[in-house]
């Protein structure tokens, strides 16, 4: 028997039984369908560094993923678990034999609990859905920088950086209980789901909070098996049932009540006097959203077209006008008083800290059109529109403070190598997290979709985080690539051995979406 | 010295390609340009009311595999165009582009966050698939009477437009012999269905009775090609298309107005890629009879008390007007309320997806003709959500809407009346 008849056999007893486990309608292993599982709009697939999957499933609970998983156990083949699909950088297949797991058919909301305010929900659900029904009952969930198209699910585990998460914590701090398949096929059930209970409001333990291991740092990236139901808080919302929006694509602009809701956008001379505002923001534990935008994140989000966003570019008009500025975005969460309290208070704030407002007519163009996505989504596929993709530089969460050093390195690198990488006046993304207890600082700009540039530049990238490593991962690392991070950066800090160990023991046969969250072949 | 912008090298970055013609090139860049996103999977995040009605996309809701929708079509796209895959290759490849209702949601939501032209590229795949593997065969009647007969529906000439004989006390000029401002274009369904042709005889008496100076082509209409260009039948689009534009503007009419969603998203944005120009007005004939009512022409007299919901037809919303980047994707969605909320007693509510952000009724793209099951699933889907609304009738204003939701009803549980708007509007008068 040749290699290529014993291949051939073996896919087929593979896919009898997926087909056995889930039902022949739902495993596909046909050139049209795995053809759509492995682009993406960063380079994996542009460069030819990602390839299709062997099988497309889609189980629908938990038990049919227990089957699924047991499955590539059983024939040692690696898989990966993806939510919504919205991108999927670390979910594009990068080796031979790959079983796309894909939850289609798990997009239930389960519950939502107005009185202990949490939903229960399944991975396909996206934050738009759960936003919808959180508005009816007064209560919100946020909204990544990515966009509310994400799963749910996905953003919860992978690490949320949401614009609200400077009031009501990163969305990984939101996770209750878990219902979650490990890559050996095992069902972990963590916080009030381990006790049989039909609620989902408690989520530490038993014993050693586990939420730890499926986040990490930077996300598992499908590497430590796949989550089936999730319990995650909800906060209140003095917002109205139904979110406001006015006009039509792609034009659309939406304004919350002035009574509770309230966008200041402040001008600083320096990034330093910024960063400082944002901390006397904090301080006064005021406000909903406090985010530092670089000037390309404005017009990103405000174009409504390639030539619109160029042509604007050209005249400078957020370039002369928002550079180190702040949007703060205030809630009455309790109360319109608490409103009014709190514009005193910020007023106070940016007399003392020297800031100046924003020009109205530039307040004006962002605020209606692009700011509230902050809180409802984000459209962060606009940040392609103008040259195909976009790349982002060393990501950092430590303090606002180090993130001032942070983001200037970055830009001093995107000016080094600035041509190819476009116009980006200085990307500096700092946002406020837990009151400004926790900042966040990203370098993202815009390049030109063009494969040689991208293979050009990610090299680059990595010479500058091997350097990085070097020093000790003084100003954080490249973008968040699951294993690829924690392969640098654990050894550092010293935690490798404990990562390591995790993904032998609950990932023996190292299916789940090797080389995530670690890489431990060879 | 400031210092030079560093602006994208390949002009389509600076400025969409909106004139260049959609050959393959157009094709790749579209495809190439697909971040993945999933936008075109779901209804804009800011308009999404409830879990339940957050999709925007029916094949892709119904098929469930990312092959199922824009995106995976243009990942599909990018693979033939890059020689990865041949349109052989794979026989769901035929499923994957025709079981699409072509209805636009994709293109729509897309364009909300890029710049490009979902529907045209999936137009262009349909006919490169065509050229390659041959019409399919569920298409086939449908593809010889248009070349037999200039219809969709196998039908011969004679009995285009029949309607109008039986009504010749209204004495409806015939163009081909007399001068008219305004020309109503019927369409095929309109002109050669027996249970259809109440809406337009309809119409013809609300234009008589408003003393409009209009006529008809008769049995000398021809398709507007429509089908044609939905299934990348390009040549046979084009023979039909040239023609009648051709025909019209020697008419000398000054408004052409259509009750087909269809023939109207086709006139008014279709023909503007041909050589030969419009040199005429295109209205759908909401928007004309909007006019006469907004001017107190038309009065209706009776009351009809009545919970309504409005249904959307794809092609009169977000495909009823001409691309512009960056400009609002308008379409004919407030003169059918104005209309429906003129009528004494009805009370008009609103489904959650609506306008640009409509649910397809699962009727357009060839999937009526071909894929049955799956049109009526879709409007199924579509009628669920207008019993969610409370009202009793769905009205609408596109004869391929009409029938597919009448036929998805079929063996619901619960009735949900489906109505022309001109023929609600005539039980008012």
């Amino acid at each position: 028997m040749t290699a290529i008849t014993k291949q051939h056999e073996l896919h087929e007893q593979i896919l009898k039984s997926f087909q056995a486990a889930i039902g022949d309608e739902n495993v596909k292993d046909n050139s049209a369908t795995i053809n759509a599982y492995y682009g993406d709009w960063l380079p994996p697939k542009v460069l030819g560094m990602s390839m299709p999957p062997e099988f497309v499933v889609l189980p629908n609970g938990t038990m049919e993923v227990q089957a699924v998983i047991r499955i590539c156990n059983r024939y040692k083949i690696p898989f990966i678990p993806v939510g919504s699909n919205q991108w999927s950088l670390t979910g594009s297949p990068n080796r031979p034999h790959t079983v796309l797991i894909d939850c289609k058919r798990m997009g239930k909301i389960h519950e939502i609990d107005d009185k202990n305010m949490y939903a229960v929900i399944e991975p396909l659900c996206t934050l738009a859905q759960i936003q919808a029904e959180a508005y009816k009952l007064g209560l919100y969930i946020g909204s990544p920088e990515a966009s509310a198209t994400a799963s749910a699910i996905g953003g919860h585990v992978f690490q949320g950086m949401w614009g609200v998460g400077y009031r009501l914590g990163v969305a990984y701090r939101n996770i209750l209980g878990i219902e979650w398949v490990l890559p050996s096929g095992e069902i972990l059930r963590t916080g009030s789901f381990s006790q049989d209970a039909t609620d989902g409001f408690w989520g530490e333990g038993p014993g050693p909070d586990l939420r730890g291991m499926l986040r990490g740092y930077a996300g598992a990236m499908g590497g430590v098996g796949m989550v089936t139901k999730m319990a995650v808080k909800l906060h209140p919302y003095p917002g109205p049932k139904v979110w406001p929006v006015e006009g039509t694509i792609p034009n659309q602009t939406s304004t919350l009540p002035e009574d509770r809701f309230k966008w200041y956008m402040v001008k600083y001379e320096s990034l330093e006097d910024a960063i400082k505002f944002m901390y006397e923001v904090g301080r006064a534990e005021i406000a909903g959203v406090v985010q530092k935008w670089p000037t390309v994140y404005y017009i990103w989000w405000w174009a409504n077209s390639c030539e619109q966003y160029w042509t604007e570019w050209k005249k400078r008009t957020f370039q002369d006008n928002v550079k180190n500025a702040v949007g703060v975005c205030l809630w009455g969460f309790t109360s319109g008083k608490q409103l009014e309290y709190e514009k005193r208070v910020l007023e106070d704030i940016i007399e003392e800290t020297g800031g100046k407002p924003v020009k109205q007519e530039v307040q004006d163009m962002w605020v209606a059109r692009t700011a509230n996505n902050w809180i409802r989504d984000t459209h962060g596929s606009r940040m392609m529109r103008p040259s195909g993709t976009f790349l982002a530089l060393r990501l950092n969460t430590d303090t606002l403070q180090y993130s001032i050093d942070h983001v200037k390195q970055g830009y001093e690198w995107v000016n080094k190598f600035s041509p190819p990488i476009l116009d980006s006046d200085g990307p500096d993304w700092i946002g406020g997290y837990d009151f400004g207890h926790f900042g966040f600082g990203e370098t993202d700009f815009p390049v030109e979709k063009d494969p040689a540039v991208l293979g050009d530049l990610l090299g680059k990238l990595l010479e500058m985080t091997k350097q990085d490593v070097q020093n000790g991962l003084e100003n954080g690392v490249g973008p968040f690539l699951g294993g690829v991070y924690h392969a640098m950066a654990a050894p550092v800090f010293g935690y490798d051995r404990l990562l390591r160990g995790i993904k032998k023991a609950i990932d023996p046969n190292l299916v789940s979406n090797p080389p995530h969250n670690i890489p431990i072949e060879g | 010295m400031a210092k030079e912008m560093l602006l994208p090298k390949d002009p389509r970055y600076l400025k969409y390609p909106l004139e260049a013609p959609f050959d393959q090139e157009k094709a790749r860049w579209i495809a190439f340009n697909c971040s993945r996103c999933s936008v075109c999977k779901w209804v804009n995040s800011w308009q999404v009311k409830s879990a339940k009605y957050a999709r925007i996309c029916p094949q892709h809701t119904k098929y469930l595999y990312d092959s199922y929708s824009g995106q995976g079509k243009c990942d599909l796209a990018l693979s033939i165009i890059d020689g990865k895959m041949k349109w052989g290759d794979d026989p769901e490849i035929k499923d994957i582009l025709f079981k699409c209702t072509m209805c636009g949601g994709c293109d729509a939501m897309d364009k909300n966050i890029r710049d490009a032209e979902l529907v045209k590229l999936f137009r262009w795949m349909r006919a490169e698939y065509i050229k390659d593997q041959g019409l399919l065969p569920e298409h086939k009647a449908l593809a010889d009477s248009l070349k037999q007969y200039d219809n969709v529906w196998v039908q011969p000439r004679s009995k285009r437009n029949a309607w109008a004989k039986e009504l010749k006390e209204l004495g409806i000029k015939d163009l081909n012999k007399e001068k008219a401002e305004v020309l109503l274009f019927v369409g095929c369904t309109y002109g050669l269905s027996q249970e259809l042709k109440g809406t337009i005889l309809n119409i013809a008496k609300i234009l008589k009775a408003n003393k409009i100076d209009f006529g008809i082509l008769g049995e000398s209409e021809m398709c507007c090609g429509s089908p044609p260009d939905k299934l990348g039948l390009t040549d046979e689009f084009e023979r039909l298309a040239t023609a009648n534009v051709k025909k019209f503007n020697e008419l000398g009419i000054k408004t052409l107005i259509t009750p087909c969603a269809g023939c109207y998203g086709t006139i008014r944005v279709e023909y503007d890629g041909l050589p030969v120009k419009k040199n005429f007005e295109v209205l759908h004939v909401a928007e004309y009879l909007e006019k006469l009512v907004k001017a107190k022409k038309i009065k209706f007299r009776k009351e009809l008390p009545v919970t309504v919901t409005w249904h959307d037809p794809c092609h009169m919303g977000r495909m009823g007007r001409p691309y512009v980047p960056g400009k609002d994707l308008e379409g004919v969605y407030d003169e059918p309320r104005t209309l429906l909320k003129a009528i004494p007693g009805v009370e008009l509510v609103e489904m959650e997806r609506i306008r640009e952000y409509a649910w397809c009724c699962g009727g357009g793209g060839g999937a009526f003709t071909a894929f049955k099951d799956f049109a009526q699933w879709t409007a199924r889907e579509r009628i669920e959500e207008a019993k969610d609304t409370g009202a009793s009738m769905i009205v609408t204003a596109c004869p391929w809407c009409e029938s597919n939701l009448r036929a998805g009803g079929i063996g619901m549980e619960e009735k949900m009346e489906i109505k022309n708007l001109f023929d609600l509007m005539t039980e008012a008068l």
